[in-house]
């Protein structure tokens, strides 16, 4: 947020408007030894001047309501003048909706502040109306698809408020659009485990709508993620899905090395390995040859910490070998 | 630009970039103004993590030090109510308010344990600190469901103040203001279907709040309330954050501070050496600014104080030469650790 102040053609510092005269401005008192200090505009020392001397008047009028949003302008970051702005707003008995609207305003200028969502939660959570929040958190997710603070107020809007209903088809879009995008399958997640639920039947469809991504994009960290995920629902975990053990030896078989793909062929190895079940297919063997492909080929940044894991199932055979 | 020639520390320049940002910052940083003591935090311990600190005059030190100590919110005077203490973030609300107004003037805790990071680094003794009101303080702002407020008037409340208020604690050797059973049940709740943890329950993982949720959990020696699936899980995602440098989410850009994030997460769970510090390095490297100093998040773009500590930060962590040693859960120097550990010898034998 700048200050340079060049569009400020026609701005009237506070101290030489008739109407603020009876207000003594108080400056900044940052003591005899300040040290990082901020070289702020005479707009802004002005206006936080006179935002100083009214907090501390507490005086509770338009003209402290219009301040507080020059106040904001300059710095969107200060809490206390958000604050204020809404102890004013309460005790001035202001048009909530017109608020709505300035902070939507806000919002599209500063999408990445937490106070402008936290003033916008406050409000929605005294007029108990969420109804412009998807269109809202919609509208940011559009040009900033992974904005964290907007996920996180539609998060709390649509559980606050049962707003479930078509998010499912808002998530489906996100990830035709980019099927990359983590923070929708982070949110197919949310609207599965809070809204639809995992009966068989759900686990089901879902494995089957990501492993159609997969199928598409076969590098996807996120789309993998979200399997296991998913799979954390099946009782019989990770290794007992016969359409994804099916999927995945297929990729295997047609040479796909994607390090997720043969991550997770050593994570049903380990499961397998785990439940005690004697099984050709996926033993430790596998998981080390595999292991030793991702460290020595196909995913050598990790190098270290797949030969770490090797050495897991290498003591795995190990010990077998000593019995 | 040449990598080779780049792939060393621009160590003159760094200091001389963190002595600018003590002194005075030009005005388009005006939305950094409630924060300042952060961007102090970053420069004073930028220094020390340089080995530095002497760049800065005795006189400096002694005027930084001062300085913090005038942002330290005292109990109401009248009531002696201590919920509003804390260390604010610069002289913006830094007034005297008739007693049932003060509410507008109160600490933040991103404030308080950076301004506590800036006393300990340069040697005060804490005698000025009230410890006992900055235990209220933070006791008053945990909440229901175990995470904490930042401020006392209005705030958000998520993993970055559960955090900062952990801090507070482990420096003040004090955990009465803050119930581990309910943060630990926060974090635990935190963690995703990926095994990263996110800013709140059921949001997305992040390389940033995983960092902070994994420090608290250290710092309140709770790291065994995770199970060992939690542990392998968490080391496999962080681990995959790698790229060249380290992205904060899955398919994000790589970012020079996740090299921190990431990177200090992985140490705390005894995992750092599975990285690869070649590449993690070369991309912090390219991040740097040789001839004014600094680091910024990605190539050939502004550098910024943040930036600059934590690739510093993130390049002492795998060792890199010229730099000292950090404490990844405080986030100082060893050196500034020690010297806390020495102050809570003294408060033992005072008490
Ligand atoms: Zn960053």
């Amino acid at each position: 947020m700048s200050d340079s102040g060049d569009s400020d053609v026609y701005w009237v510092p506070y101290k030489e408007r008739p109407e603020w005269s009876d207000i003594t401005p108080v400056p900044e008192d940052d003591g005899i030894t300040p040290v990082v200090v901020i070289a702020h505009s005479e707009k802004f020392k002005d206006v936080y001047d006179y935002f100083r001397a009214v907090l501390q008047k507490n005086e509770k009028s338009e003209r402290a309501l219009h301040l507080t949003k020059d106040a904001v302008e300059l710095n969107p970051a200060n809490y206390t003048v958000w604050q204020y702005r809404r102890d004013l707003l309460k005790e001035l008995d202001t048009d909530l909706r017109s608020e709505l609207y300035y902070v939507e305003c806000v919002i599209k200028q500063s999408p990445k502040n937490y106070q402008v969502w936290h003033h916008r939660r406050v409000l929605v959570e005294w007029l108990q109306d969420p109804s412009q929040e998807l269109d809202l958190t919609g509208d940011t997710l559009i040009s900033d698809p992974k904005n964290y603070h907007a996920w996180q107020h539609r998060q709390w809007a649509i559980k606050t408020f049962g707003l479930f209903d078509n998010e499912l088809e808002f998530v489906d879009n996100l990830i035709s659009e980019d099927v990359r995008n983590n923070s929708a399958w982070n949110q197919r997640y949310f609207v599965m485990n809070n809204h639809l639920g995992w009966s068989d039947l759900n686990v089901q469809k879902e494995i089957c709508y990501t492993l159609e991504k997969i199928r598409f994009i076969k590098n996807n960290e996120s789309a993998w993620n979200y399997l296991r995920g998913v799979l954390l629902h099946d009782k019989r975990g990770l290794s007992g899905n016969a359409v994804v053990l099916s999927f995945c030896e297929d990729l295997f078989k047609n040479r796909c090395h994607s390090p997720y793909l043969l991550a997770f062929i050593i994570d049903i190895c380990d499961e397998v390995i785990k439940k005690g079940e004697a099984s050709l297919m996926y033993g430790p063997e596998r998981a080390l040859e595999l292991c030793k492909a991702l460290a020595d080929k196909y995913d050598k940044i990790r190098t270290k910490y797949w030969n770490y894991m090797a050495n897991k199932f290498k003591a795995l055979i190990d010990l077998k070998a000593t019995y | 630009m040449n990598n080779e020639e780049n792939n060393c520390l621009a160590h003159r320049q760094h200091v001389k970039y963190f002595m600018r940002f003590l002194n005075v910052l030009p005005s388009s940083l005006s939305s950094h103004d409630t924060t300042r003591v952060t961007i102090a935090y970053f420069s004073v311990v930028g220094l020390d993590v340089l080995g530095s600190i002497t760049s800065m005059t005795i006189d400096m030190q002694s005027r930084i030090i001062e300085w913090i100590y005038r942002l330290q919110v005292e109990p109401n005077k009248e009531t002696g109510d201590m919920t509003a203490c804390g260390f604010q973030g610069s002289s913006t609300i830094n007034m005297p308010f008739d007693s049932e107004k003060s509410q507008y003037r109160c600490g933040h805790l991103a404030m308080t344990y950076t301004g506590l990071c800036v006393l300990l680094t340069l040697g005060d003794d804490l005698s000025r600190v009230n410890r006992k009101a900055l235990v209220e303080g933070v006791k008053a702002l945990q909440r229901e469901e175990g995470n904490f407020s930042a401020t006392l008037s209005g705030c958000e409340s998520d993993m970055r103040f559960v955090y900062c208020a952990a801090c507070i604690s482990y420096i003040l050797n004090d955990w009465s203001g803050f119930d581990v059973k309910r943060a630990t049940d926060y974090i635990i709740n935190s963690i995703g279907y990926d095994y990263g943890i996110a800013q709140c329950p059921e949001l997305e993982s992040h390389g940033g709040t995983t960092f902070c949720a994994l420090a608290t959990l250290s710092l309140t020696n709770q790291l065994d309330k995770l199970t060992i699936e939690q542990i392998e899980g968490l080391k496999r995602w962080l681990l995959f954050r790698q790229i060249d440098g380290f992205q904060g989410r899955p398919n994000k850009p790589v970012d020079t501070c996740y090299s921190f994030w990431v990177g200090a997460s992985l140490k705390i769970l005894d995992a750092l050496h599975l990285s690869n510090f070649e590449s993690n390095k070369s991309y912090v490297y390219e991040t740097q600014d040789c001839v004014v100093g600094g680091f910024s998040k990605w190539p050939d773009t502004c550098t910024d104080p943040m930036h600059t500590y934590l690739g510093l930060a993130g390049l002492s962590l795998i060792g890199e030469n010229g730099l000292l040693e950090i404490v990844p859960t405080l986030n100082i120097t060893k050196k500034a650790h020690d010297h806390m550990k020495y102050l809570h010898q003294m408060w033992e034998t005072e008490s």
